[in-house]
């Protein structure tokens, strides 16, 4: 109960929250304008009951922080439920309708698989088999000129079927919707007069991209979320307002933006990647406020890592990304991922040679330090060994540590490899990093990015532990740690824009005639995106971010190029910020080359409101360490422990030590120095 | 000697750095063979030119085991910044094929070489007879493109002008080579890049023995996966529909002896070179790579935490005699021999089936047949040539699971184009595109389906090639009780009074209106198919994956209104007599070897290799033209004493002499 007792909180209190759930925990970052406090809080989440932990939480902000809901005017929410229900295969059922002579697209999808050197290679299973799909009579060409008209009497008959099997919903897909998306809109407006209970969406009025496999893809997942994530967001809006929160939800979005929760009802497929886009937006926004402008993100669970590039002090935007196993094909903030993280199982292979990985131990039974059954050595297991974990109680009081555990699971391995026990967690460790390493520098050499000029930022439950240990292995010069790791993607939330995306596939040679079609095509996006905005509810002003999808005549894939509305009527403009671009990202050009303009693009942004973070006076000085503990770092040695909440601004310690806070434990090499600046976060350099 | 424990540490760098190539090459090639094809690779080799790391994500699967060593000691004073290169099939036995460019460089620490590192491109174009380079036609390499033996292409850091003149001179798409030769030395240079940062991190001495270990590491897991299989000697041989245009079936025999942790390849039996491009290069190395790719897969099938590296080709020695089509004498023509090296794969499939027939698949369909295009647009007035989809074939059954449909197996690294790209930028018109009906071999797991395409065009004499295909005689085989897959095939106009079945020709040309309908072969079936659940037989025909017929005929599956008869295919089941032998091949092959015995062929082999190398295709081709309805080792023998009576001038070995010893 630390809350400023000079305000009269209620009557002029203004709080906003940011809320992002997890696997394991929701976490909660609120922030109070008027006086500039910040709150964080984790809640255990309920998968019986999903929502319930909401209630739990703004009850805990009340107790703690005394929040009334009543002053709540911005209520910012990412969620797992969508990505879950393609993960689990828990979604709806679904039917396909299609071009008779095309209805295994999506098994056949673009061929290439992974694994690609095993004799058991395959693709997953669609999500829509292929009984539930259907082949209609229709026929549109590549011009948009129609040959065959969708044939109504095979329709009737397949809707008929698709009754029949008791589905819930219907994508419908046909070959160029992306050239014109009237006979996708026919069939749907044909599907609703005979089955009103079905709900459809189109291939189109999804997302209209040109080709097949990803448009249909991208429909198809957002048909299959559809009724869970609606039914989720609905009891979410009912809850609230039960609460008697005035601010209607948000959803962050894969884009790294914003929309609103009712229109999260039906674009579903946008919110896929909620909680990791906006974990790196929040780290974007942290690393602006502390001056730092490219950045390495490292977000450790206990399955997986994720890793992101900020550059510019900007999340980087790509199409592809993974979900579950399929790829989705809208803008999203681009996040690489790895099987490897806290609770990734070590074991030792018939040469006697250690690995990580890819086995887990997830957070059921989890490492074997938690206590709850697991007895395989994990990574977190490693750390407790070689001494970095178990000094506090974990993640806010709700895990305890038990080293003996681990120190019996590690040691199982060390007797096998016929090694020291710390020696063995050390090589465990060692080789986590290493895998990471290997994804992180694929991440960089497909971005064409020199990593040494990169600042790590490591956040999330695992993030700090390895943080550094995997920055040196990757030769950056500084770890920046936010001073609320845990809540990064929470803060994401609280700090982003509202933002739409729209596409127009224009597929034209870049001459005089292509100009007139882009302006068209412009001016028609434009007024998508200023109706998105309004139907937010924004009414401030808006921000149109013009792209193109370009490319020379002859190549198979396109790059994005940012363009200025007034350069629409100057071709050479275009066509240079094509040659220059072309140029940063592949290392040639070809001034005499033929260009094809393939997608117009445009995001409308509307800003929300600027947040001003306090800023702790400089006090400087040495940080005083907590105590002496004993740590295996190649060789047993006492290093300083601190406690994060004492670490002021300007204080400055030297490694290695350790630091711990409530929800993480920072892991700091020899070798650097540390500093903390005006907003508390930690900057590490290494020596060199 | 480098610390075991932790040498996946020093393997993640080194699939890091190979990574890292892969990437740069992939981000700056220009050609959409590289881009898009991924008809690449990268590696990085230790100083006798082993590959010891190459990329997992990105690019061809077939030259993990690849050593420069014989190009790289064909060039002598290698100073730091300096890049070699070679496409000659016949000069180091590095590349396999001409638009195949292979560069290396080598890594300094002072003086010393520590390491190369390596990668192939395949050119658009080398020149030559044909466009593209390939032609199944071809007879000799002279007609294959300009070849440069090993030699330098940059010299410390400056390209050789010359060199890069002679080849503008000789090819077809000069930019779009340059272009991505100069792209794998950005490759080549990040790997070297790469390496140095190694060598910072672990030190030259540690580098250098962690190096060493990780090939050792990759021998001891293909030991350790050949220990575990039982002695023994299994023989299979698999065929190629033609040797050449419209001829005689190219057989490819194996014999397979496992022995403790070493296994011999015997490739002898295995047909004369031929006077078509579907010769392989191997130049008779033992562990030559491009003989052992069926063995990686196999490996790695096996054991998916292999290494990949030379060190697992350690265990393993082919034995390819000298003038066969797997190791030809210069100037045999090699082109086209991707199409043999999926046959030379599924005779090594065959053998690991028999010698651990628990874990293996059948057959996959083992014809990555690659379609092209020339047309005209009649809007634009302007000739277009473009690459179609790749029309492959489904994986076989595998132990658990049914064959993965469309594709899979030694083929998933292809990747199709989407229908609207290639409509929007080719006049063609596509009339299907998916999976083809009863196409997978029945069996307990059922063989994946094969492909289906079919497209329209509108411009007179558009023409096609289908390169790469195979298996429209011989199937994709079935095991353990499995059924051979549904056959390849390529014909215009189907289901019209015009319809035109081509069968194995790869060509064709095509007049406004003409629809063009290419099917691949599936993979084969796996396990008795009586034994597959009825509702999996069931779910099949709700799929369209099987026939109501094929579900009664081959699975012993009676459904009626969708649903399972139990009691009629409990009746039809009962009656069917159990599979035997361990492979399926279907009537074809059957009624092939009926006349042409395993007898008949060791007789052939023994004639033609008495002979010298330029009259043994010759002979072949004569003895097959007169051996008529006679079979067996009597058959050939006395087709091969009426083509002496034809042409005294043949060269009159002394067969029994040479039995004799």
């Amino acid at each position: 109960m630390d809350a400023t007792p000079q305000r009269d909180k209620g009557a002029t209190a203004d709080w906003k929250i940011g809320v992002d759930i997890g696997g394991t925990f929701m976490d909660f970052c609120a922030l109070e304008t008027t006086s500039g406090r910040v709150a964080s809080l984790k809640v255990l989440t309920t998968p019986d009951d999903p929502g319930a932990e909401l209630l739990t939480g703004l009850q805990l902000l009340a107790e703690r922080e005394g929040l009334d809901p009543t002053t709540v005017s911005r209520f910012v929410h990412g969620t797992t439920v969508g990505i879950n229900t393609i993960i689990q295969r828990k979604g709806a059922d679904l039917a396909l309708i299609t071009n008779a002579g095309f209805e295994d697209v999506i098994e056949l999808a673009r061929l290439r698989m992974p694994d690609m050197y095993s004799l058991f290679c395959h693709r997953p299973d669609p999500l829509i088999p292929r009984d539930r799909i259907f082949g209609i009579p229709a026929r549109l060409r590549a011009d948009g000129t129609e040959t065959t008209a969708p044939d109504l009497t095979t329709l009737a008959e397949a809707v008929a079927r698709i009754r029949a099997q008791g589905l819930q919903g219907v994508i419908v897909s046909f070959l160029h919707s992306w050239r014109d998306g009237a006979q996708e809109a026919a069939v749907k407006a044909e599907i609703e007069r005979l089955a009103p209970d079905l709900f459809v969406f189109t291939s189109a009025e999804v997302w209209p991209v040109i080709r097949e496999y990803e448009r249909t893809s991208t429909a198809i997942l957002n048909g299959y979320v559809h009724p869970r994530v609606s039914g989720y967001l609905e009891a979410l809006e009912a809850r609230l307002a039960g609460q008697g929160v005035p601010a209607r939800a948000m959803l962050t979005k894969s884009n790294g933006g914003l929309m609103n929760a009712a229109e999260g009802r039906r674009d579903c497929v946008s919110m896929l990647l909620s909680g990791t886009a906006s974990g790196v937006i929040g780290a974007a926004w942290l690393a602006r406020q502390a001056g730092e402008t490219k950045i390495l993100t490292l977000d450790i669970g206990g399955t997986s890592a994720d890793f992101a590039l900020i550059v510019d002090g900007q999340a980087q935007y790509g199409t592809g990304e993974l979900i579950g196993e399929f790829p989705l094909y809208i803008p999203s903030v681009s996040v690489s991922s790895i099987g490897i993280g806290g609770g990734s199982i070590a074991s030792v292979d018939a040469q006697g040679v250690l690995r990580v990985g890819p086995e887990s131990a997830g957070s059921n039974p989890g490492p074997a330090c938690y206590g709850r059954g697991g007895t395989r050595a994990t990574v977190t297991d490693a750390m407790a060994v070689c001494g970095w974990l178990g000094h506090t109680a974990m993640a806010y009081g709700q895990l305890s540590m038990d080293v003996d555990l681990a120190r019996q699971a590690v040691g199982v391995l060390a007797e096998q490899l016929g090694r020291g026990l710390e020696e063995t967690a050390q090589a465990i460790l060692d080789i986590a990093v290493s895998e990471m390493f290997v994804e992180v520098e694929k991440l960089a050499s497909r971005a064409g990015v020199d990593l040494r000029e990169f600042t790590l930022m490591p956040f999330g439950g695992g993030g700090p532990m390895l943080g550094a240990f995997l920055a040196r292995e990757l030769g950056l010069a500084k770890v920046m740690a936010p001073r609320r790791p845990g809540v990064v993607s929470a803060l994401g939330g609280l700090v982003a824009d509202l933002r739409g995306d729209f596409i127009r596939t224009i597929y034209a040679d870049l001459d005089d005639a292509a100009l007139s079609s882009l302006r068209q095509g412009f001016e028609a996006l434009a007024e998508e995106g200023a109706a998105w905005l309004r139907v937010q509810g924004h009414a401030g002003a808006a921000e149109l971010k013009l792209s193109a999808d370009m490319r020379y005549a002859g190549q198979s894939f396109e790059i994005e190029v940012e363009l200025q509305p007034d350069w629409l009527s100057d071709r050479a403009e275009i066509e240079r910020a094509f040659h220059e671009t072309h140029r940063r990202i592949y290392d040639f050009d070809d001034p005499a080359g033929r260009i094809e303009v393939v997608n117009l693009r445009l995001s409308a942004i509307g800003a929300g409101p600027a947040l001003d973070m306090p800023e702790a006076e400089e006090t400087g000085g040495r940080a005083q360490a907590l105590r002496q503990v004993p740590i295996y770092l190649g060789s047993p040695q006492e290093i300083a422990l601190y406690d994060r909440t004492s670490l002021t601004s300007g204080a400055r310690f030297e490694g290695p030590a350790v630091v711990v806070q409530e929800d993480t434990t920072f892991a700091i090499p020899a070798g650097t120095e540390a500093q903390i600046d005006r907003h508390l976060n930690i900057h590490l350099s290494f020596a060199e | 000697m480098f610390d075991k424990m932790t040498l996946q540490v020093l393997a993640n760098h080194a699939r890091a750095a190979a990574e890292n190539m892969a990437h740069t090459l992939h981000r700056t090639a220009h050609s959409a063979f590289v881009k898009e094809t991924q008809d690449f690779t990268v590696m990085l080799m230790d100083r006798a030119g082993d590959t010891f790391a190459v990329p997992m994500d990105l690019g061809a699967t077939w030259y993990p085991g690849l050593t420069y060593g014989r190009a790289i000691d064909m060039i002598g004073d290698y100073r730091p910044g300096d890049v070699a290169f070679t496409n000659d099939p016949y000069s180091g036995h590095v590349a396999t094929h001409a638009p195949d460019t292979h560069l290396w460089k080598p890594v300094f620490v002072g003086d010393d070489i520590v390491a190369w590192t390596g990668g192939h491109i395949h050119n658009t174009d080398m020149g030559g007879a044909v466009p593209a380079s390939l032609s199944r036609s071809l007879t000799e390499i002279h007609q294959e493109g300009i070849r440069f033996p090993p030699m330098k292409l940059v010299n410390e850091g400056v390209f050789d002008e010359q060199i890069l003149r002679i080849m503008t001179t000789n090819v077809r798409k000069p930019e779009l080579n340059i272009g991505d030769i100069k792209a794998l030395v950005g490759a080549l240079n990040t790997g070297e890049r790469k390496v140095l940062a190694m060598v910072d991190r672990f030190g030259k001495q540690g580098f250098v023995s962690g190096v060493a270990a990780l090939l050792d590491q990759a021998e001891a897991q293909a030991r350790d996966i050949l220990r575990a299989i039982p002695d023994g000697e299994w023989v299979f041989a698999d065929y190629a529909d033609e040797d050449s245009d419209n001829a005689n079936p190219c057989r490819l025999k194996l014999t397979l002896r496992i022995s403790g942790d070493e296994a011999i390849l015997d490739f002898t039996g295995s047909d004369p070179q031929l006077a078509s491009s579907l010769n392989v290069p191997s130049g008779g190395d033992p562990r030559h790579t491009i003989l052992l790719v069926g063995i990686y897969y196999v490996l790695y099938t096996l054991n998916p935490k292999i290494l990949l590296n030379t060190g697992l080709t350690r265990p393993f020695t082919c034995i390819a005699p000298e003038g066969t089509v797997l190791n030809p004498v210069a100037p045999a023509a090699v082109g086209m021999r991707s199409l043999t090296c999926a046959r030379l794969r599924s005779v090594i499939f065959g053998a690991f089936s028999q010698a651990v027939p628990d874990r293996m698949p059948a057959a996959p369909a083992g014809n990555n047949c690659i379609v092209n295009v020339m047309t005209r647009n009649e809007r634009t007035q302007k000739t277009v040539i473009a690459a179609v989809n790749p029309v492959v074939g489904g994986g076989g059954g595998m132990p658990h699971r049914d064959g993965t449909n469309g594709s899979g197996a030694d083929a998933a690294y292809l990747k199709n184009t989407p229908i609207e790209i290639t409509e929007t930028e080719v006049p063609v018109e596509f009339v299907k595109y998916g999976l083809a009906q009863d196409s997978g071999g029945p069996g307990r797991w059922r063989g994946g389906l094969a492909t289906q395409m079919a497209f329209r065009v509108f411009a007179p004499d558009s023409r096609i090639t289908a390169r790469n295909r195979d298996r429209s005689f011989f199937r994709p085989w079935g095991t353990l009780g499995g059924k051979a897959a549904g056959l390849s095939d390529m014909v215009v106009n189907p289901g019209t009074a015009e319809e035109r079945r081509l069968g194995n020709i790869d060509t064709a040309v095509l007049q406004p209106g003409d629809v063009l309908d290419i099917r691949s072969a599936g993979g084969g079936g796996r396990g008795n198919p009586m034994e597959r659940e009825p509702w999996r037989v069931a779910q099949d025909v709700a799929r369209g994956h099987v026939s109501l017929a094929s579900a009664e005929r081959d699975y012993g599956v009676v459904i009626r209104d969708g649903l399972v008869d139990e009691a009629a295919t409990h009746a039809l089941r009962a009656k069917a007599a159990h599979p035997e032998g361990h492979f399926h091949y279907g009537p074809e092959r059957d009624g092939y070897e009926a006349q042409w015995t395993a007898a008949a062929y060791d007789r052939l082999t023994d004639i033609l290799t008495a002979l010298p190398i330029h009259w043994r295709f010759f002979t072949k081709t004569e003895i097959f033209r007169r051996i008529g309805d006679r079979t067996g080792a009597a058959g050939v023998e006395a087709a091969f004493a009426e083509t002496c009576a034809r042409f005294p001038e043949l060269p009159r070995p002394a067969p029994v002499a040479e039995a004799a010893e």
